[in-house]
């Protein structure tokens, strides 16, 4: 079996030869993983969050297993976009896979000034956005929680690059539909979804929370459901392409995002724990192509059966 | 480039009997001149022990079809096969390795704390266990050559020395073991390190004085390294974070060398969830940055880890 035709799928204009990536802080920065799959199968690779300075991250504990997921705090600990572009990409750019930073700030200005930076950078195919990031110059909301706010940030990070721009969507706010509007709206080319949920865990021993930072982001399968919803609600909101995240680890996970309205999905949690869970989920897709005698798997895109109207 | 036929062996569900199953490689790689394997391994024994403090203990013995070079201080990430909860694998020591004519033994010795452990607990002979390894890196006997090495160990701990003994033995290294623990049963594989140094290189402190001196593994320590002179020992230790903390400021005081090796909560184990973070001594304003137990890991020397007061 070979990564045929079948999967291959066109989002925010860049061409993958599957929809499976591997999402952002679970991958490092590519190579991490090469030492166990293979990046030439990929779809893409969501780097770990890049700042425009590097980021030393949080106290530990980082992280902390919760039922069917975990809760991390890491604290967005990163090399810097400067060192990616120097010491990462020359080496990420010989595997035939798309490569999408994982861009963050504290500020509009800061996700500009790392833009710029990456911008030096060659074999990028495109940026995604992670706009769960306190805002500090606009009393600390994170910029995901606010139609304006997120929409600033895109149309400014547009403005300072030619390359496609996906933004992240936290699943932590009411309406998620009307967030997604306001980023097509500022410009944004796809939007991925959902980063993590605020969760929090305690150890009744000590009476203490279980990590360092008090909260941190729910990831893995227990988050699925929540992020399907998201993905089946924000596909009817908006015409830009999807890329579905929350808790996928096996072929069915995918193929569910997919039917939801996503064009491609991305990996997360169960790398950790299934380091081929990406590998096996491109097998999986094609397999089922096959056997549902699909074309191609841009037919099952939002093709979601549903007996009333919404 | 190798190709990685994985596909050849990775058998999707669950519903295949071991017997039909070639477990075994799932992919590999070179990482330099190590083999980093994902592969299924097949208990032969899991005998669990309850010490008279209560405390519970695995002893895990399990059989691969490869044959991966192992050094010591590295670790593997498990799991029981297809177990959907708990999630993650866990992070264990190698204790004990045995080329075998077709693949290789491994042993682990873990303690039964939360619902990781509890799940490997549960393994029977013939079972089937996700095993990621060996990851990390080893301890560096090179000091070790032209003088005594002492070994600490608190608890399970001891199971990451036990390769080492057994290399600076190989190696003709005088080595002399202080092991503690909270009672007798809580000091895990301390017979086999009798056999393998000679009762009298295996010292013992235990909290309830059931076994050797009373108190802490760190004061029999201390009290050795005041007694002798010429030139200094080098100091192995693994165990418990307090333990490791007053091993490095007894190895501070006394100008020995030390290797630490960490323990830490972990995800992944190769150095891409970057949850076992650890104050790395660093030139910046703070003094300290956030290395990876797992990959700049988990033996650390003991003058570059930086102690939060």
């Amino acid at each position: 079996m070979t990564d045929g035709a079948v999967l291959h799928i066109e989002v925010a204009g860049i061409g993958f030869q599957n929809p499976v990536l591997t999402a952002s802080g679970t991958c490092g920065y590519g190579l991490d993983m090469a030492e166990l799959i293979d990046l030439n199968r990929l779809g893409g690779v969501c780097t770990k969050g890049l700042s425009a300075r590097p980021m030393r991250g949080n106290a530990p504990w980082r992280i902390v297993e919760t039922h069917g997921g975990m809760l991390n705090a890491i604290g967005l600990q990163n090399i810097g976009a400067r060192a990616f572009i120097e010491d990462k990409l020359p080496r990420l750019r010989r595997y035939n896979t798309r490569i999408i930073p994982n861009v963050f700030g504290y500020t509009v200005d800061e996700y500009i000034e790392a833009v710029r930076i990456l911008e030096d950078g060659d074999g990028i195919h495109g940026y995604e956005l992670n706009i769960s990031c306190p805002n500090v110059k606009a009393g600390g909301e994170s910029f995901a929680n606010d139609a304006h706010q997120a929409a600033e940030v895109t149309e400014a990070v547009k403005n300072a690059t030619r390359r496609p721009v996906m933004v992240k969507l936290s699943p932590n706010v009411t309406d998620i539909a009307a967030i997604a509007r306001a980023v097509e709206s500022a410009g944004a080319d796809a939007l991925s979804l959902v980063n993590t949920a605020v969760g929090m865990s305690i150890d009744v021993e000590t009476r203490r929370p279980r990590l360092a930072n008090i909260t941190g982001g729910l990831s893995g399968p227990a988050i699925k459901p929540i992020a399907v919803r998201c993905v089946f609600q924000v596909a009817r909101a908006v015409k830009i392409p999807l890329v579905g995240i929350g808790g996928i680890a096996t072929t069915e996970d995918a193929l569910e995002f997919i039917i939801a309205g996503a064009s491609a999905v991305q990996v997360g949690t169960a790398s950790f724990y299934d380091p081929q869970a990406a590998m096996k989920i491109v097998d999986g897709l094609e397999a089922y192509c096959l056997r549902k005698g699909l074309d191609s798997i841009r037919d099952l895109v939002g093709a979601v059966r549903l007996d009333q109207d919404l | 480039m190798r190709r990685f036929n994985f596909r050849a062996y990775r058998v999707p569900g669950t519903n295949f009997p071991a017997a039909e199953l070639d477990y075994g490689l799932l992919a590999d790689r070179l990482r330099g001149d190590r083999l980093l394997i994902d592969a299924i391994a097949i208990v032969e024994r899991n005998q669990l022990n309850q010490s008279a403090s209560g405390r519970r203990y695995g002893e895990l013995r399990l059989k691969m079809t490869n044959r991966v070079e192992v050094r010591p201080g590295q670790f593997a990430m498990l799991k029981p096969h297809a177990d959907f909860e708990p999630l993650l694998r866990r992070a264990m020591a190698y204790y004990r390795c045995e080329d075998l004519a077709d693949g290789l033994r491994v042993e682990f010795i873990y303690q039964i704390l939360g619902r990781g452990t509890q799940s490997l607990s549960r393994l029977r002979p013939g079972d089937m266990v996700d095993l990621l390894g060996p990851l990390g890196n080893t301890y560096d006997t090179q000091p070790a050559r032209g003088r005594r090495a002492l070994l600490v160990a608190g608890g399970v701990g001891s199971a990451a020395l036990y390769m080492l003994a057994e290399n600076l033995r190989s190696e003709g290294v005088e080595t002399r073991l202080f092991i503690g623990g909270a009672s007798a049963g809580d000091l895990p594989g301390v017979d086999r390190f009798e056999e393998l140094l000679g009762a009298e290189n295996v010292i013992c402190a235990t909290i309830d004085g059931t076994r050797g001196t009373e108190g802490f593994v760190t004061e029999p320590l201390q009290d050795h390294l005041r007694s002798i002179e010429a030139r200094g020992p080098i100091i192995y230790a693994c165990g418990p974070d307090p333990m490791l903390h007053r091993v490095a400021q007894i190895a501070e005081k006394s100008e020995t060398t030390t290797q630490l090796s960490l323990e830490s909560p972990m995800a992944c184990g190769f150095g891409i969830c970057v949850g076992c973070a650890v104050a790395i001594k660093s030139d910046c304003p703070e003094g300290f940055v956030y290395g990876k137990v797992c990959t700049d890991g988990p033996v650390f020397r003991s003058e570059d880890l930086y102690w939060a007061e």
